[in-house]
């Protein structure tokens, strides 16, 4: 592993956790001005992780391991997931960090501990959460890798940091099939974070919620564990849309004026996809939940449309 | 060196056989013990063995019988050989030392006996049809396999159920002897030998029907669906270290046998491999959704098997593939993804295997609605149960994600296919694969949340306590192979002098590791360390009930729906009313119903049909002697007569 490796899994790793949480409020307020309302201040998910980590913790009494490890587990597979999508410096990939299967798996990974950490303390809420989650990620799954397998078609590789580098090469504005794909993982990226119109991140009503379910019995620096993860699995899966799609500044040298522009491209580029996420958001009603597979049944088809033009072209 | 440990492998497995069995007529502990020993030293010498095979790739071959030319028993072992050995030895040697312990708590008495000689006797005859250097020798021990297994499935004969499910198994695994005898025929007809050479002739129909036949054959074996039904008979009835040696060890020979024809024997046809992909795509979909439905523990995880047998014949059918559009590479890529989750499967399938039999010990049900609570009764099994159940949903760093993502890399390289009907076709099956991996997390987030999490949902589950050492040390040696396997994958690739594209996990669980010790120290020195117990929030609830929890039912419930036309559930509702309005209830009946596909449209015709066969034959036995010397008689003199005529 190289020195400049290392010091790309540092800047990364600080990049996403610093960033993560202003993306979740810009979108917090955009939602509230299509409502009509001022919205939380910019900074408010920081304030909030920052209390949550100085509030005691109150677990079940009928709750076990699996209730304590959840929250640094999740954590840890997310932020070993977020190593794999670089925000604005893409090196030389080390060892299967960027394989694009494995990305998918990490966030997985993820996904079963907190569907049994809803599951450890016996409510029912958690139940609910965890069976719809892994209901609804079971489901998008096809979807999922067939999009994957266009980004492989496309860019004839399994690792993301070539991929990004290859794009980054090709120019600002890339092939209509890029374009395509973008949709998809849009779709993707509002299913896998628990948007409208799949699951409501504002409600704790039973009747709508998924992620929030299973995370009801979390409290304290725990539940500010789960926040930040569900935080910075956003930003990894905007950083993943963004550097396919428009990655124009993606720094591929490691310097420092060109790590601060891209930066500030960086955040220029997921201010812009946090307001269209809200946009999006607030245009449209929650699903019901049995009327979500011919959602994805849709995005299923879509997605193998790439496939098949990418074949016969 | 390999040949003598080999001998002495076997010699000492004959004597786990032998020792109980001199014994049968006392209840005595001591000649199980000694008898399972003998299994633990063969599998030591066993795996032993086969990793020096591997490793050296040295081919030992040895005749031990020699009747007449052309007929021999020989034993043959190369590299492919010694990796399926190699499989076998790693899961027995575990399975005994689990069953030590697994064995005193059994009813039957000197029964028990019986169960150690025929388990050794059963991975006797699985290392013989490894290491079998003709087909003839194949077929007589694979037939020993089928025999001792049933033996080992009827262990509680006197339950309706277990003689039901033996039954079923028993015609079962005969219809896969059959097909594959009638496979060896057909080739010998071909090619005159019984030995495993490639069949240099060019492709005819008589090729292709013995081809067929072996496929049926390994295909009923292995559990494929529509011919998988025996499964979740045989595995809830049969004790669970058999449970174990079966789905682990067994259904892994049929792969054997299917991937040693084709390398060795056949030169494979393009369609050869689409018949394997989409068999093995349908079974891999059907069985993990055939699993989630399913509430008896150990059903489930033997449709789950069902599952994992379809991603290795997706593997096989891959490869296959790749080698008719010759891309020797990627057909090594898929199949050695096929090997390794073979090993994969053995590995954490034998340990669920393992610890749902302690499960089903402590609570004396099999039905997961009745369980729940045990994390805090039985703390060893659950962490052991959960490793399990992490390697089975292909979780990284584990060894069933190295497997599983050898599979998607070749999936996915199959850019270089040039037809593009073949691509599309591919990026199908590849979709339906991403699916059945999503939803076997699904299963074992529901398998392990039900068996073990919340609250105890009956008096037998809140009783349960820990087993034995045993019952501990056999399953723990195995997540340890699975953990290790995992995180070494890609060095033990290397060092079998293989270079495959696979992440290095060693690298990623290294990375998890850090980030967990960085949160740790993060919280520790910021967050506030005051913790608090307190009830589960239940909507001001007065006491938390083990009914209100969300149950097995529930949790595939959403599932269910989605895929109900898969499920075939009738849902049939009738009301009727005192107003004609419909407002006022006056009485109903509701049922639902789950339609057996298979079994009704399948498996029941077609044993209607041939019990309707055998009444009409069994009309010319009628128990007469006379009629008989007829037979006799007149067969005789056909026969003279048409060698008259022919001869």
């Amino acid at each position: 592993m190289s020195p400049e490796f290392v010091l790309y899994l540092v800047i990364n790793t600080v990049v996403v956790l610093a960033i993560a949480p202003l993306f979740i409020s810009l979108i917090k307020k955009v939602k509230a001005w299509t409502q009509g309302r001022r919205g939380p201040p910019l900074f408010q998910t920081y304030f909030m992780l920052a209390k949550l980590v100085k509030k005691e913790v109150i677990y079940s009494p009928h709750s076990s391991w699996i209730m304590r490890v959840t929250p640094i587990v999740n954590i840890a597979a997310i932020l070993v997931a977020a190593l794999f999508v670089p925000l604005v410096f893409v090196p030389e990939p080390v060892g299967g960090i960027g394989n694009i299967i494995l990305l998918l798996y990490l966030l997985a990974l993820a996904k079963f501990f907190m569907a049994l950490a809803g599951l450890d303390a016996g409510s029912s809420f958690g139940g609910m959460g965890s069976s719809r989650e892994m209901s609804i990620s079971a489901i998008i799954e096809p979807t999922t890798i067939i999009v994957f397998a266009a980004l492989v078609f496309v860019f004839k590789t399994l690792n993301i940091f070539e991929m990004f580098t290859l794009s980054a090469a090709s120019g600002t504005l890339s092939t209509p099939t890029l374009i395509l794909i973008g949709i998809s993982l849009f779709i993707i990226l509002i299913v896998e974070t628990s948007r409208i119109p799949v699951d409501n991140p504002e409600t704790h009503l039973e009747l709508t919620m998924i992620h929030e379910g299973m995370i009801l019995e979390q409290s304290g620096s725990n539940l500010a564990l789960m926040e930040l993860s569900a935080a910075v699995k956003l930003t990894l899966l905007m950083a993943l849309l963004i550097n396919l799609i428009i990655p124009f500044g993606l720094s591929t040298t490691l310097s420092a004026a060109g790590l601060l522009l891209a930066l500030v491209l960086f955040l220029v580029k997921g201010t812009v996809l946090a307001g269209v996420i809200g946009l999006f958001e607030s245009s449209m009603a929650k699903m019901r939940f049995f009327r979500l597979p011919s959602l994805f049944a849709m995005a299923f088809f879509f997605s193998t449309l790439i496939i098949i033009i990418e074949v016969f072209s | 060196m390999i040949k003598e440990l080999l001998l002495l492998g076997l010699a000492l497995l004959l004597a786990g056989v032998a020792i109980p069995l001199v014994t049968a007529g006392a209840d005595r502990k001591l000649a199980r013990t000694v008898s399972l020993a003998c299994t633990v030293a063969a599998s030591a010498l066993l795996a032993i063995l086969s990793l020096a095979a591997l490793l050296s790739g040295e081919v030992i071959s040895w005749t031990a019988y020699q009747p007449i030319a052309g007929f021999s028993l020989t034993l043959v072992i190369d590299r492919l050989a010694a990796f399926f050995i190699l499989i076998i030895a790693a899961v027995s040697g575990c399975v005994a030392i689990y069953a030590t312990g697994y064995v005193e708590h059994l009813h039957g008495g000197s029964r028990r006996n019986l169960l150690c000689a025929c388990a050794n006797l059963f991975i006797l005859s699985m290392v013989l049809v490894i290491a079998s250097g003709t087909t003839l020798a194949f077929f007589l021990f694979w037939e020993l396999m089928a025999a001792s297994s049933f033996f080992l499935v009827m262990y509680e004969y006197d339950d309706p159920e277990t003689k039901k499910a033996g039954i079923f198994y028993f015609v079962m695994t005969q219809l896969s002897t059959l097909f594959v005898i009638l496979g060896i025929i057909i080739l010998y007809g071909q090619t005159g030998t019984f030995a495993f050479t490639h069949v240099l002739a060019p492709s005819s129909p008589f090729l292709t029907a013995a081809f067929l036949c072996l496929f049926l054959g390994f295909s009923i074996k292995a559990g494929i669906i529509p011919f998988h039904k025996w499964l979740p008979y045989a595995h809830p009835a049969s004790p669970s270290p058999v449970s174990a040696l079966m789905s682990g060890v067994m259904l892994k020979i049929a792969i054997y046998g299917l991937i040693r024809f084709l390398l060795y024997v056949f030169t494979p046809d393009l369609w050869w491999g689409v018949l394997i992909l989409a068999a093995g795509t349908a079974s891999a979909v059907l069985g993990i959704i055939y699993a989630l439905k399913e509430h008896d523990l150990k059903a489930m995880l033997a449709y789950s098997s069902i599952e994992n047998v379809g991603i290795i014949f997706v593997g096989i059918g891959l490869s296959v593939i790749f080698t008719s559009y010759s891309l020797p590479a990627l057909a090594t890529l898929s199949l050695l993804g096929a090997l390794f989750h073979s090993l994969n499967h053995a590995l954490f399938k034998s340990l669920l295997f393992l610890t749902a039999g302690s499960v089903v010990h402590a609570t004396h049900t099999r039905d997961i609605e009745h369980m729940g609570g045990l994390v805090h009764r039985m703390p060893y099994t659950s962490v052991l149960f959960f490793i399990g159940a992490v390697a089975i949903a292909a979780l990284p760093p584990l060894n069933g994600f190295a497997s599983e993502v050898l599979i998607f890399i070749s999936f996915f390289s199959s850019v270089a296919v040039a037809n593009p009907l073949f691509k599309v076709l591919i990026f199908i099956c590849l979709a339906l694969f991403a699916l059945t991996s999503a939803l076997s997390a699904a299963c074992f987030v529901k398998a392990f949340g039900s068996v073990f999490l919340a609250l105890p949902r009956s008096k037998e589950s809140a009783d349960a306590r820990e087993v034995p050492l045993p019952m501990l040390a056999g399953p723990a040696l195995l997540a340890g192979a699975c953990v290790v396997i995992g995180l070494l994958a890609l060095q033990l690739f290397t060092l079998a002098g293989y270079s495959v594209p696979i992440p290095d996990m060693l690298m990623i669980g290294v990375l998890l590791l850090a980030m967990i010790a960085l949160t740790y120290g993060v919280l520790y020195i910021t967050a506030s360390r005051n913790v608090r117990i307190s009830g589960t929030w239940g909507c001001g609830m007065p006491s938390q009930q083990p009914l209100t929890e969300y149950s097995g039912h529930g949790f595939s419930e959403p599932i269910d729906i989605i895929f109900s036309t898969i499920y075939r559930t009738k849902i049939r509702n009738e009301r009727t009313f005192f107003d004609a309005a419909g407002c006022i209830f006056q009485e109903g009946n509701a049922e639902i119903r789950l339609l057996k596909v298979f079994e009704e449209y399948l498996y029941l015709p077609v044993a209607r049909v041939s019990c309707r066969a055998a009444k009409s034959v069994s009309r010319i036995h009628n128990g007469c002697l006379d009629t008989y010397l007829l037979y006799v008689f007149v067969t005789v003199l056909v026969i003279i007569a048409w060698l008259g005529w022919f001869a």
